[in-house]
């Protein structure tokens, strides 16, 4: 009980500026600032309704798009990451200390310099203003985060096993199906999440890549009731954020779940 | 006992290394390869380029040799922004983890409501990198703000800290922090990874729930904690969006939360300095770069690994 | 015999890699010389030359969703004159607008009808990025010369501006009153006046409520001060035309004020500095002045709630000359390497000169230029908005001059009035030593 008590207290901290945001969401634009606290004296729906409609296309547009993107760069994700981990965690092969230490390497420049040169050869291929600038590059492992992550948990399962299907005669395919991924559900549970969230939220090469309205997406879309040379509609900015939230909560509430059916909850052994 | 020491004993005890896995390595790989090739090499190749010249986006670049590099180290901004960042990472990194891994165990299992638990503990990393954090993050940390209605409460006269030169930076760390949530996920499925027959096997030979921990729990959990302090390290030397959202993109007040990255945006693109920005981010590797080396090397004396 | 293969495999993929990265820093090159290659200007360009249409312009601009709105039926108005000419938009917020410009420019895929503004036109037309627009079909005439003349670079038109504001000081009335404190008479007050009727209204009003939000973080006030004095923030050479003197009295009044309590303490004005136009002490009915834009009384009054009034800024009577100067809001410019330099003028023409355009656009890019749409919109606007359009020609006769474009690398200003200022307010620097570093840091700036 005090367990619980403690948590939701902390919840609560944790959870105030969300709560401040949802609350001046029901607010007129103009008593956002001038009647700052948590209880809104009247619900007033109209900052939904004018920031659904603001935009040259109504909101569900760029819910559309950001999920079109966010679901090729999971697929690309979880495909493309798993196999690669697969390498680096069981497989001998010369070099692999070097290319592993190439792609960690490949994460640690800032993408605010490589972005000029990526939207060179984009433009290029005349993929400027497709969502193929923000897709193919999952579906080819440039996210090495993920590589690294499904590589420290592959390592955690048991040799044993795939040795005993080594036995069996199982090739590396097999082996990488039948019991890598079976076994990663949590590793690959937390790839979808995180690649969706960060994909969701992903401003700049979005901005960059993406340049006519009809493909922008929710982050792009939310930064432009923000104007800090004039007139801002943070009414609306939090409405949206809030109704843009709504999806990753409920990917998060649904995926959390395969996060804890580990080798622990599959009986194996 | 057995169980622990049979875990301890594994760790020595290397399997033995099968060799010529080249073919398959190159199948599984072979994504990866093509996007490094085609994709990440590029771009990373063409800043290096680029860090050795001046390059103002506008027009063609002009080779300089090492003045980029060279003149990163009179550069008094680049120096306080080095120092700025350093003090975020090594502050804000290990609490973050610390109130990760903390979390991640009290909400591993055996409790009602435990999804709700996560995902409104996961929220705030969602809205991590919102333009609307500027906000809400005045909301807490403003002169009339929830720290300061607090603290009025014990009688205690806050101030502004979000907008002052030596708290500004504390309140983006107190952001880094309250975005826990991402690193707890990960400890939470690595915590599933571990197989209950350990558990089990121990409670049998009557080891203690600390015991159970310390032998069990913790060591098979380094290849996660590892995990996170590499990523988290790297992130946070990175980290760009926060600083430049609640600074209203400059490191102000007075340069006080002036992120290494934001500062190399800031010249790209504000001061249209590319050249010099590429020359920072490569040495920004470099430093990245060393800080993982250390990292992977010191982990052969704590991280355990089960092949 | 595994890793034979493999080694050369290895090869294989370094070479591709090597490629990809000659490939992208060779194009890189290329862009950026094709951009600059142009006519040294684009200005030799034969605006005549064959140009085909049905064809396709985009047009990039920054704003928030009321402008895009807005803009997006003047396009269509446009192009319902001109079936044969489609109209792209492209547009974000501010801040991203400048990155996404820049990348595209670099990468040779510039928008054929620019937003420019003076902090980034000088980089952007002395790189040949802009083409001169005297070559091109778009009818000026109907422009004030003064104010035509801010967009223009050694006489080159770069840019034409799409609207004007001023910078003036807003004050609450209803505040005023509360703290039993007249509204000053703005025609004769001295900077000295500022400062004691801010600090009588923060006196008068009580706790939580102040005289006015600090000036200092916008280089607009030092320009109005330093031309009161007879001297300029830059030359038309592109030199910083302010005394050190200029710079320590400018950062001496924001001290002054927080003294006498006239403003809030540092850690709140820098606070309410970043809230912008709906969190400022004007918008949350918590100060009684505040140094702002003409364009951003809007905001401030919608945000109050209050019917706030426009004041000239203090010491242009008691001064050498006037210091207020009309702003282009922003510019219009054409891009130097457009394939259609005729459609994309037609453009500009459009939305500068045509009454459909105006009558849509209203003042959301300042005051119109072009002075003959400007008169017929006055009945249109909004009571906020035919205030500004009163006091702006209320100053009209006062103004002497409007100050040159300021130069290349002047995009770094505001970022370094906003440090050296809030160094001022913490008191870690005295307003001389402020000076000193300004300059010093302005100089770098604009050598580069």
């Amino acid at each position: 009980m005090l367990k619980h008590a403690g948590l939701i207290a902390f919840g609560f901290v944790m959870l105030y500026p969300l709560l401040w945001m949802v609350a001046s969401s029901f607010k007129p634009n103009a008593l956002i600032f001038r009647e700052p606290g948590l209880i809104p004296t009247d619900i007033d729906l109209s900052n939904y309704t004018d920031g659904w409609n603001a935009l040259l296309h109504p909101f569900s547009h760029y819910l559309i798009n950001s999920a079109i993107v966010v679901l090729g760069s999971l697929l690309g994700n979880l495909l493309s990451c798993s196999l690669a981990a697969y390498a680096f965690a069981r497989l001998e092969f010369r070099g692999k200390r070097l290319w592993f230490a190439v792609m960690l390497m490949s994460i640690m420049l800032p993408i605010h310099v490589v972005i000029v040169p990526q939207y060179v050869l984009f433009s290029q291929l005349e993929w400027i203003n497709t969502f193929l600038p923000l897709i193919v590059p999952k579906l080819l492992a440039t996210d090495a985060f993920f590589i690294f992550l499904m590589v420290q948990f592959f390592r955690g399962i048991p040799r044993e096993l795939d040795e005993a299907a080594t036995i069996d005669g199982a090739n590396h395919l097999r082996i990488y199906l039948q019991i890598m991924l079976p076994l990663s559900l949590p590793a690959l549970a937390t790839t979808a999440i995180f690649t969706f969230i960060w994909t969701w939220n992903d401003f700049f090469s979005q901005l960059i890549f993406l340049t006519r309205p009809e493909m922008y997406t929710v982050p792009i879309a939310l930064r432009t009731f923000v104007d800090s040379t004039g007139e801002s509609s943070w009414g609306s900015l939090f409405a949206m954020s809030i109704v843009s939230l709504i999806p990753v909560f409920i990917a998060f509430l649904f995926g959390q779940k395969y996060l804890v059916k580990g080798i622990a909850t599959t009986g194996i052994k | 006992m057995s169980v622990i020491q049979e875990i301890s004993r594994s760790k020595q005890n290397v399997s033995p290394r099968r060799k010529g896995d080249g073919r398959w390595a190159l199948f599984f790989l072979a994504p990866w390869f093509v996007g490094l090739a085609l994709i990440t090499a590029g771009p990373m190749g063409a800043s290096l380029y680029l860090s050795f010249t001046d390059y103002d986006l506008l027009s063609p670049a002009q080779w300089v040799g090492l003045e980029n590099y060279t003149r990163m180290f009179d550069d008094p901004r680049f120096l306080n922004s080095l120092a700025v960042t350093f003090t975020y990472v090594f502050v804000s990194v290990p609490l973050q983890l610390a109130a990760a891994l903390g979390l991640a165990l009290l909400l591993d299992k055996g409790m009602r409501g435990l999804a709700l638990y996560r995902s409104v503990y996961y929220l705030p990393s969602l809205l991590g990198g919102s333009v609307a954090i500027a906000i809400l993050w005045r909301q807490i940390f403003g002169a009339d703000g929830l720290v300061n209605q607090v603290l009025a409460l014990f009688g205690v006269q806050g101030q502004g800290w979000v907008s002052h030169p030596d708290y500004a930076l504390g309140t983006l760390m107190a952001l880094n922090v309250w975005t826990f949530g991402a690193p707890m996920v990960i400890f939470l499925a690595g915590l599933r990874q571990i197989p209950q027959m350990y558990y089990e096997a121990a409670s049998i030979d009557g080891a203690s729930r600390f015991r159970q921990f310390r032998s069990i729990t913790l060591p098979l959990l380094t290849p996660i904690i590892f995990f996170n302090l590499v990523l988290q390290l790297i992130e946070a030397f990175q980290s760009f969006t926060r600083a430049f959202v609640v600074s209203g993109g400059n490191g102000g007040p007075s340069d006080s939360t002036l992120l290494y990255t934001l500062y190399l945006y800031l010249k790209g693109f504000g001061s249209l300095d590319m050249g010099y920005a590429s020359a920072m981010a490569w040495f920004l590797l470099l430093i990245i770069g060393g800080m993982t080396v250390v990292n992977f090397l010191a982990s052969k004396y704590w991280v355990f690994y089960d092949d | 015999m595994s890793t034979n293969g493999l080694r050369t495999r290895h090869g294989k993929r370094l070479a591709a890699s090597a490629a990809g990265i000659a490939a992208v820093a060779l194009t890189l090159a290329a862009c950026g010389s094709g951009d600059s290659g142009i006519g040294g200007g684009g200005g030799d360009e034969s605006p005549a030359a064959a140009e085909e249409c049905p064809c396709e312009i985009r047009f990039a601009w920054w704003g928030s969703d009321s402008r895009h709105e807005s803009t997006q039926k003047i396009i269509e108005a446009f192009e319902a004159e001109n079936p044969d000419i489609t109209v792209v938009p492209d547009f974000t917020d501010w801040d991203g607008y400048w990155d996404k410009l820049a990348t595209s420019v670099a990468a040779g895929d510039t928008p054929d009808v620019i937003t420019q503004e003076e902090r980034y036109i000088s980089d952007y037309s002395t790189k040949n990025v802009l083409a001169d627009l005297g070559t091109l079909e778009i009818d000026t005439s109907k422009v004030d010369d003064g104010v035509l003349a801010g967009g223009q670079i050694d006489g080159t038109q770069y840019g034409i501006p799409t609207g004007i504001n001023a910078y003036a000081i807003v004050a609450d009335p209803e505040i005023f009153a509360d703290a039993g404190v007249e509204l000053p008479d703005d025609t004769t007050w001295t900077w000295e006046d500022y400062v004691t009727t801010a600090n009588a209204v923060s006196e008068g009003a009580g706790e939580g409520t102040w005289g006015t939000q600090d000036y200092g973080f916008n280089e607009a006030g030092l320009s109005v001060m330093a031309r009161q004095r007879g001297e300029v923030l830059f030359t038309p050479e592109g030199e910083l035309g302010v005394s050190a003197e200029t710079v320590a009295d400018f950062f001496q009044v924001s001290l002054d004020l927080l003294e006498g309590g006239g403003q809030p303490d540092a850690a709140r004005t820098v606070e309410y500095q970043a809230a912008g136009p709906e969190g400022s002490l004007l918008g949350t009915n918590q100060g009684a002045m505040g140094a702002w834009w003409t364009n951003q009384l809007g905001a401030l009054s919608e945000a109050s709630g209050h019917d706030l009034e426009l004041l000239r800024m203090p010491g242009e009577s008691a001064g050498e000359r006037t210091g207020t100067y009309y702003k282009p809001a922003m510019f219009y410019s054409v891009s130097a390497d457009t394939a259609y330099p005729q459609a994309s003028a037609k453009f500009v023409d459009f939305m500068l000169n045509s009454q459909e355009a105006a009558d849509i656009m209203l003042t959301d890019r300042g005051l119109p230029a072009n002075t003959e749409v400007r008169e017929a919109i006055l009945d249109g606007l909004s009571p906020t908005d035919q205030k500004v359009a009163d006091f702006m020609a209320e100053i009209e006769g006062e103004i002497v001059d409007n100050p040159p474009v300021p130069p290349h690398g002047s995009a770094e200003l505001a970022d370094i009035m906003e440090r050296v200022n809030t160094e001022v307010l913490f008191d870690r620097i005295t307003p001389e030593e402020a000076a000193t570093q300004f300059i010093e840091e302005v100089n770098a700036a604009t050598a580069g």
